[in-house]
């Protein structure tokens, strides 16, 4: 019996392609969008100047990320005993400071770090821990423990003000929506910026009858389709200025060829074009590494990190000074094990770190409270600080939005990572 | 006074159907009068449905149940289920589908080499760089996406779907690629017959272990993840179970390997399994032998038996098959059933079709990106051969499906694609479908290796106003009587009035059937199921 050869990076890899979202539940409660589409439109509302003044993108790397590869614990002895394939030499880390440093392949950031633009926490996550995927995605991204509505925290952000565009909340890379933009108010998934269209609109007699045609079918037609078909059809003018602006990315940015890379590119052009987007959410994986998480000469953390550090690189030099109102967030259903199996790999742990970058971070630094590891086969990181205090901060540092609204019922931590907070 | 249409006699070099009754036109009930606001032209038109009785519109019933247990009512499927006696003779027959002629549906495994072939084959295959394993896994999608549109056992396809989602495995650039296809095929063939069976095989299955890490879990270090996964979505549910039942679940299905990256076989390799005691639930068993092979299956037999398991699997027929809410009675009554007949599952579903929950449910499950796209090409009637180039329809609508949202078994996760109406009626699947619809109403595209009807055979008469042509329409592709709502928004479409009559020659029938058919489509009618 052959040991399993330590080749097939390319083919254990083959897709990168969205480790989905979570449980996509019912949305909650009745309120629908209710345009009264009909031959004359009345928009009722929308972001009254269509502009976002401030933007954060939602970066979920789908699958459980190992957060202690990214922002290694190099203090901590047990991380090197328990890990002895796959743990990342200290001598390699980048920005260390006296407990922790980042992935080699992070380089890409540093620039960014050293200015102040980039922060991370360590040891967030769920209040208890959950090691099914599918279930911690929905309990994240619900971020309202305890109530059986099911509606996403970023879907009650943008439910802050009267504005009711689509284009408010943006799903850039997939047409299936994650859980935490299901709600009340209508929200857009895209596959990318062109998809964004009607095709057959305009016809040889100069009349846009199909516009027409499509208004008297959906106009009161009922349940998820009826509003999706709806703001469908309002989406479609809206969002040609995004298809306006240049595909190109600017300032020299320099994107990885993967699914992130066109998804962050498509976010950086709808900000540009300034229709109204206040959260952006993307989607990277899948990073369920039970297997072949490898070393810095081979495995899935390598090639991901490195993907990850571009891209993120990428995109905040593509918005040039328009990355002063945009803050990127990364978050992840949980983080994995502190000691590693027997296929170089990292079982479902708890804590995890989560970064910041960009528009009021107080970059620089790494943050949380490190509570020592354990290297038994089942010990966690454990959870030091409530992603959703993580979450709170850019919210209310961003968008002014209240802990009430956004996370009903929880007492956040002060954690100090956005400015004013 | 409109004109009495041609007599059947006339129409029958026209008509495609069998039966033709004696045409009349009536008046719809429901008038639609438009308001201020439209267009000056069309100010002062009203749109009143009209009847065209020489088209065959199925009952509520038998459109009710070709939606639901097939991937589309068409004119040729309703006559199949008059001719069987109704509905519920229909669905009967159907759960015997080797009883059911598929001649041409049975050979369509052969339009590409890698559905047969074996896993060494398929390994070489991809070293050699003569078809890489994503190529493969999309070929499996392919089939599966022929066989649905074609094929005349259309429950045995449905319920093939059903289970291959519910015990899923990704079709998508992976190393089980070398057992996917095998996975699918055992699938298929337990669909209609006893979950027990299908779970023991589907778990032990190389693709499974592969997929799952279980293939390489070792007694040293037994990887949890196909264990998790096994209680938490195949069988008991979230909440059912503990995490010292997932270790132990781990535990016991220790040992089914494969030989990786070489021969690909599967084997038993006892030296990997967990000995010693392993309780999950009310399941214990002293595990002493280091072949595990016989507590696996008696551990999987008590999961498949569990009345957790009965209830998870009930509720996701219910979901399939019903409505987004199903009722609490109607799950318990189901999985009352699935126990008392030792998780056979023709008798659940016999069961779920006689509810009347069942029967009042007609339009409440949106269409997945994959039953819109082959129920557009069963509504309009496009004939795909086997592929001879990659632009080839039976390749390209692969690429059809990922438009719309997400191609077969392309979701990434193991919980499988979602199936609830949400999920799928987000702002770009709606534009998505809206330009799939038109561009294959006018056979633009894909057209190689396909055949489309041509404009002028969707008109059942030399002559035929254009109220008429949409109720006709509106049987054929829908199944069911046009609206006064259908008719506007056709006129709309086409710059067409009601009354006005087509011809080979009117502009409909030169170049505006493609706005005619996909403004039909276009709708939550052909939208929901």
């Amino acid at each position: 019996m052959t040991d399993q050869p330590t080749c097939c990076d390319e083919f254990a890899g083959a897709s990168r392609r969205g480790f989905l979202r979570g449980a996509l539940g019912a949305a909650a409660g009745a309120a629908a969008v209710s345009a009264t589409f009909g031959d004359v439109f009345t928009s009722t509302a929308y972001a009254a100047t269509g502009t976002a003044e401030s933007v954060m993108v939602v970066l979920s790397l789908r699958g459980a990320v190992d957060g202690m590869s990214l922002v290694v614990p190099h203090a901590d002895p047990v991380y090197y005993s328990a890990r002895p394939r796959i743990a990342v030499p200290s001598e390699k880390l980048l920005v260390k400071d006296g407990m922790f440093g980042l992935h080699p392949n992070l380089a890409p950031l540093v620039p960014m770090w050293k200015a102040g633009k980039l922060a991370a926490v360590q040891a967030t996550g769920l209040h208890a821990p959950n090691r099914s995927h599918f279930s911690a995605m929905e309990e994240v991204e619900d971020a309202d423990a305890g109530s059986s509505a099911r509606v996403g925290w970023l879907n009650r952000m943008i439910g802050r003000d009267t504005g009711r565009s689509p284009l408010q909340a943006i799903q850039m890379g997939d047409g299936v929506p994650p859980a935490s933009l299901y709600g009340p108010e209508a929200v857009l998934a895209t596959r990318d910026v062109n998809s964004v269209q009607l095709r057959g609109a305009s016809d040889p007699d100069g009349r846009r009858g199909r516009v027409a045609s499509l208004n008297t079918t959906w106009g009161n037609a009922p349940g998820p389709l009826g509003k999706g078909a709806r703001s469908a059809l309002q989406v479609v003018k809206d969002f040609k200025p995004v298809q306006a602006t240049s595909a190109k990315p600017q300032n020299g940015a320099n994107y990885p060829t993967e699914d992130i890379g066109d998804a962050l590119a498509g976010a950086a052009r709808a900000i540009r074009a300034d229709v109204g987007a206040e959260v952006i959410t993307v989607d990277y994986g899948s990073w369920d590494m039970h297997m072949n998480l490898g070393d810095l000469a081979s495995g899935e953390m390598r090639t991901m990190s490195s993907v990850l550090g571009q891209a993120m690189a990428a995109f905040f030099t593509d918005l040039g000074p328009l990355g002063d109102k945009v803050t990127l967030v990364t978050i992840s259903e949980f983080g994995r094990r502190v000691k590693e199996n027997a296929n170089r790999g990292l079982d479902h742990g708890y804590g995890n770190v989560m970064f910041l970058a960009g528009a009021g971070v107080k970059g620089g630094k790494f943050y949380g409270q490190w509570p020592g590891l354990e290297g038994n086969t089942d010990s966690d990181l454990l959870v030091t600080t409530d992603y959703r205090s993580v979450l709170n901060e850019v919210a209310r540092s961003r968008f002014n939005a209240s802990t009430a609204q956004v996370f009903p019922g929880f007492q956040p931590e002060r954690i100090g990572v956005m400015a004013g907070q | 006074m409109p004109e009495a249409p041609p007599t059947a006699a006339a129409n029958r070099g026209f008509s495609r159907r069998r039966l033709v009754q004696a045409g009349t036109v009536t008046a719809a009930t429901a008038a639609v009068t438009a308001t201020a606001g439209v267009s000056p032209a069309s100010a002062a038109v009203t749109y009143t449905p009209v009847r065209y009785t020489a088209t065959p519109v199925p009952t509520a019933a038998t459109r009710h149940i070709a939606n639901r247990f097939s991937y589309g009512y068409t004119p040729t499927l309703g006559a199949q289920i008059v001719r069987a006696g109704g509905p519920d003779k229909w669905f009967e027959a159907q759960l015997n589908p080797a009883a059911i002629a598929d001649t041409s549906v049975d050979g369509f495994d052969t339009w590409w080499f890698s559905i047969n072939a074996d896993a060494p084959t398929l390994w070489r295959r991809d070293q050699n760089k003569i078809e890489g394993g994503w190529q493969a896994m999309a070929n499996y999608a392919r089939w599966s996406l022929v066989r649905r549109m074609y094929s005349n056992r259309h429950v045995l396809e449905v319920m093939t779907e059903f289970w291959e989602n519910h015990l899923h495995v990704p079709a998508i650039g992976s190393p089980w690629m070398t057992h996917r296809s095998a996975y699918g095929k055992m699938i298929r063939s337990h669909a209609l017959g006893r979950f027990d069976e299908m779970l023991f095989e589907a778990i032990t299955h190389p693709a499974m272990g592969i997929y799952l890490d279980n293939a390489k879990s070792t007694a040293k270090a037994p990887n949890e993840n196909l264990g998790r996964e096994l209680l938490e979505l195949h069988t008991l549910g979230v909440g059912n179970y503990t995490e010292s039942d997932v270790k132990n679940s781990a535990r016991i299905i220790t040992g089914w390997a494969v030989d990786m990256f070489n021969t690909w076989d599967a084997y038993y390799n006892e030296d990997w399994h967990v000995t010693g005691r392993v309780t999950v639930g009310s399941f214990t068993d002293a595990n002493t032998s280091p072949d595990g092979r016989d507590v696996s299956r008696r551990y999987l037999s008590y999961l498949a038996h569990h009345p957790d398991t009965a209830r998870r699997i009930a509720r996701k027929l219910a979901i399939r098959f019903v409505s987004d809410t199903p009722s609490q009675a109607l799950v318990d009554h189901l999985a009352r059933v699935y126990l008392d007949n030792d998780t056979a599952i023709k008798p659940v579903l016999r069961a779920l079709v006689a509810t009347a929950e069942f029967q009042g449910s007609a339009g409440q499950k949106v269409r997945t990106s994959t039953e819109d796209i082959i129920a557009t090409y069963r509504a309009l009637g496009v004939k795909v051969a086997k592929p001879t180039s990659a632009k080839a329809a039976a390749n390209a609508m692969l690429y059809q499906t990922t438009d719309l949202g997400l191609a077969p078994f392309a979701w990434a996760r193991p919980d499988g694609q979602p199936d609830h109406n949400e999920a799928w009626s987000s702002a770009s699947r709606l534009l998505a479908s809206f330009r799939i619809h038109y561009v294959m109403s006018g056979g633009w595209y894909p057209t190689q290796d396909a055949r489309y009807r041509k404009p002028v055979s969707w008109l059942p008469a030399r002559t035929i106003r254009f109220d008429q042509l949409v109720d006709h329409l509106s049987r054929t592709l829908l199944g069911q009587n046009s609206s006064a709502a259908l008719l506007k928004a056709c006129c709309q479409a086409t710059g067409v009035s009601p009354r006005e009559k087509v011809t080979a020659t009117h502009a409909i029938a030169r170049y505006k059937m493609p706005r005619l058919l996909s403004t039909i489509l276009d709708t939550p009618a052909f939208m929901t199921r």
